[in-house]
């Protein structure tokens, strides 16, 4: 009884998956698009050190994991005022060295799946906002959300 | 002893599953910014006025105080650089022109003295003052020099300023 008992005990600490415990997602940088102008559109690349949005995931080495934005079609600034945004096919960009200069683009669009070769990576994010000729001043802001899955 | 390694085979089945399935699921959502600034406008709300004035008498025109001073007024995003530019026309009546010269100031206070207005054919930078409003003003003031032979009538002319941010 008492053997099995310990049985019990030991699979219930391992029904938390590794994987779970070791791997994470975290937000590092926004997406700043900084000061605009009205009708005049401005993109952020994601190799911009500055402006672009950069997460940091830490995975398994040599794993691999999908990655799969939310991307938000509008900022939301004063008294509810929209300003759209555009995300593009080569938008998003992904550094198994963490490295914004080495990066491989990709279609934040759509779901990606990439390959680890350390334990950690980043993946960057641009994008286009496009404020019209008669866009109301002010801050505007937006939320994006990166899923990754780890296999 | 028999049900309670039921319960234990049960828990391995469980976590050979998990194993199987060998995935995580992790997500970290960011922010998306932006500030919009505000359009500049720019009003010209006092002509430049030289009255009349005499062939052959020199160069005339008025001080940057004087009511006869051009006058615009800019507002904008607070604090932000903005460039002026300006185009101005011959003073003139059908083919007949009166040499003119331009100068003046700018100021983040409605006051005349104010920096020197560099050459008009050149765009000027500036800053626009802080507070709830970004705002210029710009004193234009010149001399007009009729020839000692210059038609006489109304001479008419335009000084457009177009602003920008930079």
């Amino acid at each position: 009884m008492r053997a099995s008992l310990t049985i019990l005990s030991l699979a219930f600490g391992a029904a938390s998956p590794l994987a779970a415990q070791q791997t994470s997602v975290v937000g590092v940088r926004p997406l700043a698009f900084g000061g605009l102008f009205p009708g005049v559109p401005r993109a952020v690349l994601r190799t911009d050190p500055a402006s672009s949005a950069q997460f940091d995931l830490k995975g398994h080495p040599n794993g691999s994991a999908s990655l799969t934005f939310l991307l938000p079609a509008v900022m939301t600034g004063p008294a509810g005022a929209t300003l759209p945004l555009v995300f593009g096919g080569n938008d998003a960009g992904f550094s198994a060295s963490q490295s914004i200069t080495s990066q491989v683009g990709f279609d934040p669009r759509t779901s990606y799946l990439a390959t680890f070769v350390g334990n950690r990576a980043s993946v960057f994010l641009g994008g286009t906002a496009n404020p019209s000729v008669s866009q109301r001043a002010g801050t505007y802001t937006g939320t994006v959300t990166l899923t990754v899955v780890f296999f | 002893m028999h049900t309670a390694t039921k319960v234990a085979g049960l828990a391995l089945v469980l976590v050979a599953a998990g194993a199987a399935t060998g995935r995580a699921q992790n997500n970290a959502s960011m922010n998306v910014t932006a500030n919009v600034f505000r359009p500049i406008t720019v009003s010209a709300d006092r002509n430049l006025v030289f009255g009349n004035v005499f062939p052959g008498q020199g160069a005339q025109g008025m001080a940057l105080a004087s009511p006869s001073a051009g006058h615009f007024s800019i507002t904008g995003e607070p604090s932000a650089s903005v460039s002026m530019a300006f185009v101005v026309s011959p003073l003139s009546q059908g083919a007949n022109t009166l040499p003119l010269s331009l100068s003046g100031t700018y100021n983040t206070v409605d006051l005349p003295a104010g920096s020197i207005l560099g050459a008009f054919a050149s765009p000027t930078a500036a800053t626009l003052s802080g507070g709830a409003t970004g705002q210029l003003f710009v004193y234009v003031v010149g001399t007009v020099t009729p020839a000692a032979n210059q038609a006489p009538g109304n001479y008419t002319g335009t000084v457009q300023l177009t602003v920008v941010y930079q």
